[in-house]
C-alpha cells in the first residue's frame, strides 16, 4: 500500500539513489553507540535493562496503533524511527528509574508525540522531549534522582542489580541512597538556592575517591573531567560521524552550542559565582544528545538553511536560560518544545532566494 | 552557501575567477573525506551524482543507419492546427522531399516542414501513437521506404554561402525543419532574435548531463568540424562576437575532438564539471558566465544564445549542403539490452526496430523511455517512432516499486535544487492541495530535473507532485478567468439594462413634455421635419390639437424654453454620469494590468463602456456646438437635430460599448494565453 497517490514508477525519474530513511536512521543508532557504551561503563546496566523495556513497550505500541490507524505494519515498524525516539528517551532517564517510568515514558512519546498527529513526518513536537517532558512534570522525585557514577558510589552496577533496581526499587545489600544523588546540574541549582557560589559547588562534583586507587581516578585526574563530561565527549563523537556522513546538517549542532556557548560565556564572565564557566555548561547534562541527536530530528525542525540554524539558536538561549533561572536542572526538552512551535514560522520567514529572482 | 547575484559585478567576476580554481581544487581534494563537497566545485545550488551508464552505448561504434519497414512522420499535433500537405497516399518520394510545408500554429509558433527521411512510398496518412508521455494518437504521415535511398540535391535550394544576416538564416532553418535537438524540441528559427547583436555570446551545450546517453558525445567525436562551423555560421549571420562550447569533464575524447576543430576559431572550448543537471540551459550558463537568467525572462534576453551539439550540426548541414533535418543520432541502451549502441536514425524509425537490433537480454514487454533517466518519458506503445528530439531510447527492465514513506523533512531535495526551491514545502502543499501557496514557493520556476525524486529518502515522486500543481494551478486560473468574464458581461448586462431604462425614462419624459409644450406651442408650428417616429407622432397630435385650438389662442412663447430645458437636463445627466466614471477611472487605473483580479477587469469593461459614451457624448456636444453654436446655451432654438437623434444615438453607443468591452476581452484573453504558453 502507498501513501502516495502517484506512482514513483510512472513518470521521470526513473533513477533514484541509494538513500532510505531506514539507513539514515541506522547510522543515527550507531552514532549514539559510543555514548551508550560510557554510560554503561560509568553507570551500570541500569541503561540497558531501560533500553530493553523502552524496546518492548515501542513493539507492543507501534503494532497497536498501526492497526488502529489501518497502516501497513511491517514498513513503518522497520522504518526505525521509533527507535530513535526511544534512544533518545532511554539517555534521558534515570537508569536506576522503575519500570514504569520507562514504559509510560515510551508509550506517551509514541502515541502522543507522533502517532496521534498522523504518524512518521506530520508530528510537530519532537517525541523524544515530549515523554520526557511528560516524565519530569509527572514523577519529577523519580526522575531527578539520578544514578551515581561508579567509581563515586563505588558500586557498579550490574545487570541483575539493574533488573532488582528497575522492577524493585531495591537492590539485595546494597542501599540505593548511596547509589543515587542528584546530577551535577541539580546539584548546582540547589547549592546556588542556598547561597553556594558555582565555584565551590562545582569544587564539590569532582570526583572523589573514596577508597584507595582507581583506573578511573587516573582518568579523571588526567583530563580533569567528570562523568558527565565523558559522556558527553561521547555523543560529540557519534554526533561529528553523523555530521561527516551527512546525517545531520551542520546548523543544528552549529547553532546550539554557539548560543549556548555564547550565553554562558557572557554570564560567567559578568559573575562567575553565580553563572558557571562554559566548558560546564556544554559538557552537562544532555548537551551534546541534545545537539546532536535531538534536535536534529528533521521532522520537527525547520527545513531551510538558515531557519535550521535560527531554531538550533533559540534553543541554545532557552536552555541557558530555563537552566539558570527556571526550576529545573535540565532545560532541554522544554527548550526543544518550544522551539518546535517556532517551526512554521522560521520556515515562513527562511525561505532561500530562488535561481533568477531577486 | 555564497550565492552568485542575479547579474555579477566585475568585482564578483574577478573574485570569481581567482577563487574558483582555488575552491574547486580544493573540494576535489576534500571530497575523498566529504563527499558532499563535490557540490562546492559548481556554481549553481544543488545537482546530483547519479550512476552515469554511459560506457554502455559507448563500447560500440556508430551503427550503419537502419532503414525500418515504415516510417511514422507524425505531422498534425493539435486539433487547431492547419496542415499544408504537399503529397498524398500513394505517392512516391525521395529523401529530403518536402511532405509538409512549415505552417503558423496559433500565435507565435510555427509548425517546422516535415521532409523525407528516405526514398519510398506514402502508404497512408492516418491516426498513430504520439511519442509524447501522453501517448495520444496524431495524425502521421506513413513511409514505407524503397530501400533505394534515393536523396534530393540540395533540397533548400540554398547558395552555399552562410547567410550574413539573421533573417536569411532563420528561413534556411525553417525549410530545413531545425528544433532544438536537445530535448526542449523548441523550432531553431524562432528561437534566434530577428537583429544582429542582440547575442553576446554563443555557447554551445555539450555537457549531456543525463546518464546513459551518448549522442552527443559521440557527434562531437566524430563530427567536431560540422558542430564548430555550425556554430561559426550562427555567430556570424548574428554577429555575436564570442563563442563557449561548455563539454563535462567525463568526455575526454569529445572535448579533445571539439579543441582540435576549434583551433584558430572565435570558439573557446571550456570543460566543466560532471554533475546533473549540468546541461541544463539555466545551469549551464550560471556555471558559465555566474550570471542567474531572470526569473520570466529567457537566455536571449540577456544575450546568450544556447544550442545543443546535435542542432550545430544540423544548422552546418542545412546551410552548406541544403539538407533539411531527416535523421539525428540516437543512442540506444540501457540495462535490458546486450548490445547498446548510437546510430544516425531516420525519423520516423519506431522504437521498437531500433532496440530489436541492440540484441534485448529478455523481450522488451515493458514501456520504453524516450530520453534519459532523470527526465525522460515513458512511451504508450514502444512502437512509436523517433522524432527530432529523441536522443536516446532507453531499455531497463522495471524495477521492484519501493514503498513511498512520509516525508521526513531532512531537507535533502532542498540541498538538491538547481534551482534553490524549497521542494519539501512545495510537496506538502501541493499534497494539501493549497495551490496558492504552491505557486508562491515558485513552482513555476521547477525545470523538472528530478534531482529532488532521486534524492529523496522516502522515495516521494515530488516532481509528479510539482507537473501536477503546475497543472492544476494553470486549470484553476482558466476557470477563474471564465468566471470573472461571466461576471463582467453579467455586470455590463446588468448595467446596459439599467442604462436603458434610464435613457428611456429620459426620452418619455422629454417626449411628455414636448407634447405638453406642443400643445401649448400650436399656433407656433413651423417647426422643421423630425425624423423619428416618436417625435413625429408627437408633433403630429401637437399639430392636430394646434390646428383645432389655432382660432382660440395667441402664441406663448414662454413654455417653449421649459421643454427645451428637460432635454437640457437628460443631457446634462447623462454628461454628468460620464464625466463621474471618467473621473473614476482616472483614480482607478493607476494600477494597471493586474488583469487577473476580477474587480480590476470589470472596471476597465465599465470603464471603457463609460469612456465611449462620454466620448459619444463629447461628440454630439460638438456637433451641436458646431451646427448650432449657441445650443448649449440657447436650447430653444428649433433647429437643433440632437433630440430627435436621441434614441438612434443611444443605440450606436451601446453597441459600441459592447464592442469595446468584447474587445478588451479579447485583447486580455489573448495576453493571458500568452503568458502561459511563455
Amino acid at each position: 500500500m502507498s501513501l502516495s497517490p502517484f506512482s514513483s514508477s510512472l513518470s521521470s525519474p526513473f533513477a533514484h539513489s541509494k538513500h532510505s530513511i531506514r539507513a539514515l536512521m541506522l547510522k543515527v543508532q550507531l552514532a549514539a553507540l559510543p555514548a551508550l557504551l560510557v554510560h554503561i561503563y560509568l553507570f551500570g546496566f541500569g541503561i540497558v535493562m531501560q533500553w530493553l523495556l523502552a524496546l518492548a513497550t515501542l513493539f507492543v505500541v507501534e503494532y497497536t496503533l498501526l492497526k488502529l490507524r489501518k497502516r501497513p505494519v511491517l514498513p513503518f515498524i522497520t522504518d526505525m524511527s521509533a527507535l530513535i525516539t526511544i534512544t533518545g528517551l532511554v539517555f534521558c532517564i534515570p537508569p536506576g528509574a522503575p519500570w514504569w517510568i520507562i514504559v509510560s515514558g515510551t508509550a506517551f512519546a509514541l502515541i502522543f508525540g507522533k502517532h496521534i498527529y498522523g504518524g512518521l513526518g506530520y508530528n510537530p513536537f519532537n517525541p523524544a522531549m515530549l515523554g520526557y517532558a511528560f516524565l519530569l512534570i509527572s514523577f519529577p522525585v523519580q526522575m531527578t534522582q539520578w544514578t551515581l557514577p561508579a567509581e563515586v558510589a563505588n558500586h557498579y552496577i550490574t545487570f541483575s542489580d539493574a533488573f532488582y533496581l528497575i522492577f524493585t526499587g531495591v537492590i539485595p545489600n546494597v542501599s540505593v541512597d548511596i547509589i543515587t544523588s542528584a546530577t551535577p546540574l541539580g546539584k548546582l541549582q540547589t547549592e546556588l538556592s542556598q547561597g553556594i557560589s558555582a565555584i565551590e559547588s562545582l569544587a564539590h562534583t569532582m570526583p572523589v575517591a573514596h577508597d584507595g586507587y582507581s583506573s578511573f581516578h587516573v582518568i579523571h585526574l588526567l583530563f580533569d573531567l567528570n562523568s558527565w563530561e565523558w559522556l558527553n565527549i561521547a555523543f560529540l563523537i557519534g554526533g561529528l560521524w553523523l555530521l561527516f556522513t551527512r546525517s545531520i546538517r551542520w546548523q543544528y549542532p552549529v547553532g546550539f552550542l554557539s548560543s549556548l556557548g555564547l550565553m554562558a560565556f557572557i554570564f560567567h564572565s559578568i559573575d562567575p559565582s553565580t553563572y558557571p564557566p562554559v566548558d560546564f555548561i556544554l559538557l552537562s547534562g544532555g548537551t551534546m544528545l541534545a545537539a546532536f541527536f535531538i534536535i536534529t530530528d528533521p521532522v520537527t525542525s525547520s527545513t531551510t538553511p538558515i531557519g535550521r540554524f535560527i531554531f538550533a539558536f533559540g534553543i541554545g538561549v532557552l536552555v541557558y536560560t530555563i537552566r539558570t533561572w527556571g526550576i529545573f536542572p535540565d532545560g532541554i526538552a522544554f527548550a526543544i518544545l518550544l522551539m518546535n512551535i517556532t517551526v512554521p514560522l522560521i520556515d515562513q520567514y527562511t525561505q532561500p532566494r530562488v535561481y533568477g529572482h531577486k | 552557501m555564497s550565492k552568485a547575484p542575479c547579474n555579477p559585478s566585475w568585482f564578483h567576476t574577478i573574485l570569481h575567477s581567482i577563487l574558483h580554481p582555488l575552491v574547486r581544487a580544493s573540494a576535489r581534494v576534500i571530497a575523498y573525506l566529504y563527499p558532499d563537497a563535490k557540490r562546492w566545485q559548481h556554481r549553481f545550488n544543488g545537482g546530483v551524482y547519479p550512476q552515469y551508464h554511459k560506457s554502455l552505448s559507448l563500447q560500440h561504434p556508430i551503427k550503419e543507419t537502419l532503414i525500418p519497414k515504415q516510417l511514422i512522420l507524425p505531422i498534425k499535433l493539435s486539433a487547431h492546427q492547419k496542415i499544408d500537405l504537399k503529397v498524398s497516399v500513394g505517392d512516391s518520394v525521395q529523401k529530403n522531399q518536402l511532405l509538409m510545408a512549415a505552417s503558423k500554429a496559433n500565435k507565435h509558433g510555427v509548425i517546422v516542414p516535415i521532409h523525407a527521411p528516405t526514398s519510398g512510398i506514402i502508404t497512408a496518412i492516418k491516426h498513430t501513437p504520439l511519442t509524447h508521455p501522453s501517448g495520444l494518437d496524431a495524425l502521421s504521415i506513413i513511409l514505407e521506404p524503397d530501400g533505394k535511398n534515393q536523396s534530393l540535391e540540395n533540397a533548400l535550394n540554398i547558395n552555399g554561402q552562410p547567410p550574413g544576416e539573421p533573417q536569411a538564416l532563420k528561413t534556411i532553418l525553417l525549410n530545413a525543419g531545425i528544433v532544438g535537438l536537445g530535448g526542449a524540441g523548441f523550432p531553431t528559427y524562432a528561437k534566434i532574435p530577428a537583429t544582429q547583436g542582440q547575442i553576446q555570446t554563443l555557447i554551445i551545450n555539450g555537457a549531456e548531463c543525463e546518464p546513459f546517453i551518448t549522442c552527443d558525445d559521440l557527434l562531437m567525436q566524430t563530427q567536431a568540424a560540422e558542430v564548430i562551423q555550425g556554430a561559426i555560421m550562427v555567430a556570424h549571420a548574428l554577429g555575436t562576437p564570442k563563442i563557449v562550447c561548455a563539454i563535462e569533464s567525463n568526455k575526454p575524447a569529445a572535448i579533445q575532438a571539439i579543441s582540435h576543430a576549434a583551433q584558430h576559431t572565435i570558439v573557446t572550448v571550456q570543460e566543466v564539471e560532471t554533475v546533473y543537471p549540468m546541461g541544463g540551459e539555466k545551469q549551464l550558463l550560471q556555471e558559465l558566465t555566474g550570471i542567474e537568467i531572470p526569473a520570466k525572462t529567457h537566455a536571449i534576453d540577456s544575450g546568450l544564445l544556447v544550442f545543443n551539439v546535435a542542432t550545430c550540426a544540423a544548422i552546418f548541414k542545412a546551410v552548406t549542403q541544403g539538407e533539411p533535418l531527416t535523421q539525428r543520432l540516437v543512442t540506444v541502451t540501457g540495462l535490458g539490452l546486450k548490445i547498446p549502441y548510437n546510430m544516425h536514425a531516420l525519423i520516423g524509425t519506431p522504437f521498437s526496430d531500433l532496440t530489436e537490433l541492440a540484441q534485448p537480454k529478455t523481450p522488451i514487454n515493458y514501456p520504453l523511455i524516450m530520453g534519459g533517466p532523470m527526465m525522460g518519458f515513458k512511451v504508450k506503445t514502444n512502437q512509436v517512432p523517433v522524432i527530432k528530439t529523441t536522443n536516446c531510447i532507453l531499455a531497463n527492465p522495471p524495477e521492484p516499486e519501493q514503498l513511498t514513506m512520509p516525508c521526513i523533512r531532512c531537507g535533502e531535495c532542498m540541498e538538491a535544487c538547481p534551482i534553490n526551491l524549497l521542494p519539501q514545502q512545495l510537496f506538502w502543499h501541493s499534497q494539501a492541495h493549497e495551490f496558492e501557496k504552491v505557486e508562491k514557493l515558485n513552482v513555476f520556476d521547477c525545470i523538472e530535473c528530478g534531482c529532488c525524486s532521486y534524492v529523496c529518502p522516502s522515495r516521494i515522486p515530488l516532481v509528479q507532485y510539482y507537473r501536477h500543481a503546475k497543472s492544476a494551478i494553470k486549470e484553476q486560473h482558466a476557470e477563474q478567468q471564465a468566471v470573472e468574464l461571466a461576471k463582467q458581461r453579467h455586470e455590463f448586462r446588468l448595467a446596459r439594462i439599467e442604462r436603458e431604462k434610464q435613457e428611456r425614462d429620459a426620452r418619455l419624459k422629454a417626449k411628455k413634455e414636448a407634447v405638453k409644450q406642443r400643445k401649448a406651442n400650436a399656433p407656433e408650428k413651423s417647426q422643421p421635419s423630425k425624423k423619428s417616429s416618436a417625435t413625429a407622432a408627437a408633433r403630429a397630435a401637437a399639430a392636430k390639437r394646434a390646428a383645432a385650438s389655432q382660432k382660440a389662442t395667441g402664441s406663448s412663447n414662454t413654455s417653449q424654453p421649459s421643454r427645451a430645458s428637460a432635454r437640457e437636463k437628460a443631457i446634462e445627466t447623462a454628461k454628468k454620469q460620464a464625466a463621474a466614471q471618467v473621473g473614476s477611472k482616472n483614480t482607478t487605473n493607476k494600477d494597471p494590468n493586474k488583469n487577473s483580479k476580477a474587480t480590476a477587469a470589470k472596471k476597465a469593461a465599465a470603464m471603457a463602456a463609460a469612456k465611449r459614451r462620454a466620448k459619444q457624448n463629447q461628440e454630439h456636444t460638438d456637433q451641436e456646438a458646431s451646427t448650432v453654436p449657441s445650443s448649449t446655451q440657447a436650447p430653444n432654438s428649433e433647429s437643433n437635430p440632437k433630440a430627435p437623434q436621441a434614441p438612434t444615438s443611444a443605440e450606436e453607443k451601446r453597441k459600441k460599448a459592447i464592442e469595446a468591452a468584447k474587445k478588451r476581452a479579447a485583447e486580455r484573453k489573448a495576453r493571458q494565453t500568452q503568458q502561459e504558453t511563455h
